[in-house]
């Protein structure tokens, strides 16, 4: 039995071998994938398939072990006899989706891969060959903690992404982003490659629909944005709507000081001085710098009556209404117009006032009782002493 | 008729004020001693007066108890005061109750005759910390919370009767709203009403059979047949003791001031145990024994090899005055016991103070 074995291991490498130049082609594979060609049978037995009921011969139809590997044009359509089978899959994973493959096919990688072009992914590359996981494990290298990496796999290699007129610095623009920062942080919300370009329809979303993908999340700023009067100037110039001040992979954590006309801020990349909307921007500076200094002092204030024991419950309730007024107000901004942005501004500017009054006030009254405290003091020093002096002249006994 | 006569023909005031004027109090060098059980009752009559204060706005059930406090000290004239002298007498009152205990063990105050009046003093020091413990969950915050529930968790341990003692503690499974309404009602009724008898025997006693003159000062007197000078308890006492009452209220006012005892957050009986949960520090050379002794040793849990020499401990203290058979060697035995048992107290206390939350 282990002579049979390891004949049919020596048969494996014999084989891998023979297709190593194939290999050579495509992508690089992941560690599962990667092992997968040394050790597939070994693998396979933690494959979802196998636990499904499938065999080697499932995928591997024609010939006899050892199997030889599958041409990567035959690999989508092989995956498909199954996974676009509502009936099959019905019985077998019925929460499954059945499109995929339909998807795939109008994908910018499905339609180069349907044309011959092996170069670009197919179903294995990100889902592995052997020991295939669903996405949902952590360990497979299409789940969501992952699949940045495994698209990296592609889309840093220069080399590739020269060969289709491709830039090779999403992935690292997008490690760079507040979105990626959010989901090392454990945001599972943050989204990564797969939420903005549909995992099987990869197509790159068109300036004309980016703000609909971030849409998907920022639903209020994109409300706010295609009522504005930016819109229709956007459109007008062909720019990509929430990209053009934020950019599309290397997104920054949003700032107040994007918002003015001397450089660096976001707003002088095309405003100056004597632009039309001069004057809104300069508003929302002002409005913003008010908001957030009203906030600093109020907290400032409540922090040290609280330090010194004061109880200012209230003054944190009002200045959490601020603070969320500031996140109105910031929000507001996407209307790129005076309304509603000076109303929430000026409410939170009033928020932070009463916020700070109330810090000032148990500031005030903590002095009262430090001054009380001093003439209770004096008044039992006072006391005492005269006890003092009462005890001394006491007859000795 | 004049007032005096009229009311010393009901009370017998002529016969106290003479039973006053006579009565005197030893002075020798431990005489500083005596002031320590007139200070732990200023802390008590402290704790009496403001406790009454807070029960006028004080509400206890889980919704409103917190919520209560902070009016308390938010809106109450005053109330911020109350709450914080309140808080601060309580730790003082306990503080001063082990230094009464400590000089009255190192002074041997509590031999014959003063059988009862030791038995008396020391269950009203037993029930100073079931005060401080029942307290400590009234406002209903974060610490106590979690603190109370390690607390009660504890007599679980006993062989038979510790899961009916914690059900019996608790109102229930676990620390809930039963558990505030049950402690707030041993708190300002049945441990006050235990107390009240438990005082008043104890101070008629001390009247009775005066204050107790230490072994050593019995030896010299014996020894060079001087009697031990006395002061008389009105006025030289009195206003010594009145003395350290008014530094001890000067004291209060100014950490009340300067240090008001926090709220902090409202308990969240659905939250995780926040870090860093210790009982107050009276209780804290317990918390750090617990976490010295090994999950189990020879079948027994970590919790019952503290508690059952500390239960031991505290039944031995009982009955002191009735094994200690009053001999030099004896009374040294006793020194040593209970100044290893204070070392012993002192440096778990430290040990916990200086740990950092796990």
């Amino acid at each position: 039995m282990r002579t049979c074995r390891a004949r049919i291991t020596l048969l494996w490498l014999v084989a891998a071998a023979a297709a190593a130049p194939v290999a050579a082609q495509v992508p690089a594979q992941s560690g599962t994938a990667a092992a997968a060609v040394t050790s597939p049978a070994a693998l396979f037995r933690d494959d979802v398939h196998a636990r499904a009921g499938l065999t080697c011969a499932s995928c591997h139809t024609s010939g006899k072990p050892p199997y030889g590997p599958i041409g990567r044009t035959a690999i989508a359509p092989l995956c498909a006899t199954c996974h676009s089978n509502a009936e099959y899959m019905r019985k077998v994973n019925p929460q499954l989706r059945v499109d995929e493959y339909e998807q795939y096919l109008t994908s910018t990688h499905g339609k180069r891969m349907s044309a011959g072009e092996t170069r670009v992914a197919t179903c294995t590359d990100c889902h592995g060959a052997h020991g295939m996981r669903v996405v949902s494990d952590t360990r497979s290298p299409a789940a969501p903690q992952n699949v940045d990496k495994t698209c990296a796999r592609c889309h840093s290699d220069h080399a590739l992404m020269s060969a289709f007129g491709r830039d090779d610095n999403p992935p690292e623009d997008w490690n760079a982003s507040v979105h990626a920062a959010a989901f090392r942080r454990g945001d599972m919300s943050a989204p990564t490659c797969t939420t903005c370009h549909r995992p099987h329809a990869g197509v790159a979303p068109g300036l004309a629909s980016v703000t609909l993908v971030c849409a998907q999340c920022h639903v209020r700023e994109a409300e706010l944005f295609s009522k504005s009067p930016k819109k229709p100037i956007f459109d007008l110039l062909g720019q990509g709507g929430c990209m053009t001040c934020h950019s599309n992979h290397r997104i920054q954590k949003p700032s107040d000081a994007f918002i003015a006309l001397e450089q660096p801020a976001l707003c002088a990349t095309c405003h100056n001085d004597q632009m039309r909307g001069a004057d809104v921007i300069k508003s929302m500076r002002a409005g913003l710098q008010n908001l957030d200094g009203g906030i600093e002092r109020a907290s400032a204030v409540l922090d040290r009556a609280e330090r010194a024991g004061m109880l200012v419950d209230d003054g944190r309730l009002v200045l959490h209404d601020a603070r969320e007024e500031q996140i109105l107000t910031r929000l507001n901004v996407h209307a790129f117009a005076d309304k509603p942005f000076a109303d929430t501004a000026a409410k939170g500017v009033a928020d932070a006032a009463r916020a700070e009054a109330i810090g000032a006030q148990a500031l005030a009254e903590l002095r009262y009782r430090r001054q009380g405290l001093a003439v209770a003091t004096l008044l039992i020093i006072g006391f005492l002493a005269t006890l003092w002096v009462k005890i001394r002249r006491l007859p000795k006994t | 008729m004049p007032v005096r006569t009229w009311l010393d023909e009901r009370i017998p005031i002529n016969a106290i004020e003479a039973a006053i004027e006579h009565k005197s109090v030893p002075r020798h060098r431990y005489s500083a001693f005596y002031f320590l059980g007139g200070m732990t009752l200023f802390f008590f009559l402290v704790q009496v007066v403001t406790g009454g204060l807070l029960l006028l706005y004080y509400r206890p059930s889980a919704s409103e108890a917190y919520e209560s406090v902070s009016f308390i000290m938010t809106r109450v004239p005053f109330g911020w005061l109350v709450r914080s002298i309140h808080a601060w007498s309580a730790n003082l009152m306990i503080g001063a109750a082990f230094a009464h205990l400590f000089s009255v063990i190192y002074t041997h105050g509590y031999r014959r005759p003063r059988e009862l009046t030791w038995l008396s003093g020391l269950l009203v020091f037993f029930i100073t910390f079931a005060f401080g413990f029942s307290g400590y969950l009234l406002p209903w915050n974060e610490l106590a919370f979690f603190a109370t529930r390690v607390g009660t968790n504890m007599p679980g341990v006993l062989p038979g009767i510790g899961d009916h003692l914690v059900y019996f503690m608790r109102g229930g499974k676990d620390v809930t709203g039963a558990t505030l309404t049950r402690f707030f009602g041993v708190h300002v009724a049945i441990l006050p009403a235990i107390t009240t008898v438990l005082l008043a025997t104890h101070l008629l006693l001390v009247q009775y059979h005066g204050m107790s003159v230490p072994p050593s000062e019995e030896t010299r007197v014996k020894r060079t047949g001087n009697p031990t000078p006395a002061m008389p308890f009105v006025p030289h006492f009195v206003l010594r003791d009145l003395f350290g009452w008014t530094l001890a209220l000067a004291l209060l006012a100014g950490m009340s001031a300067f240090l008001p005892w926090e709220l902090g957050r409202k308990a969240d009986l659905f939250a995780p145990a926040p870090a860093g949960i210790k009982p107050e520090w009276y209780f804290l050379w317990m918390f750090q024994a617990l976490k010295y002794a090994p999950a189990t040793l020879v079948g027994l849990s970590g919790e019952l090899l503290v508690m059952v020499p500390v239960s031991l401990g505290a039944l031995a203290l009982l009955l002191l005055p009735f094994i200690d058979p009053d001999t030099p060697q004896s009374r040294r035995v006793i020194k040593v016991l209970a100044t290893l048992a204070l070392i012993f107290m002192a440096a778990m206390t430290a040990l916990a103070l200086v740990a950092r939350p796990s």
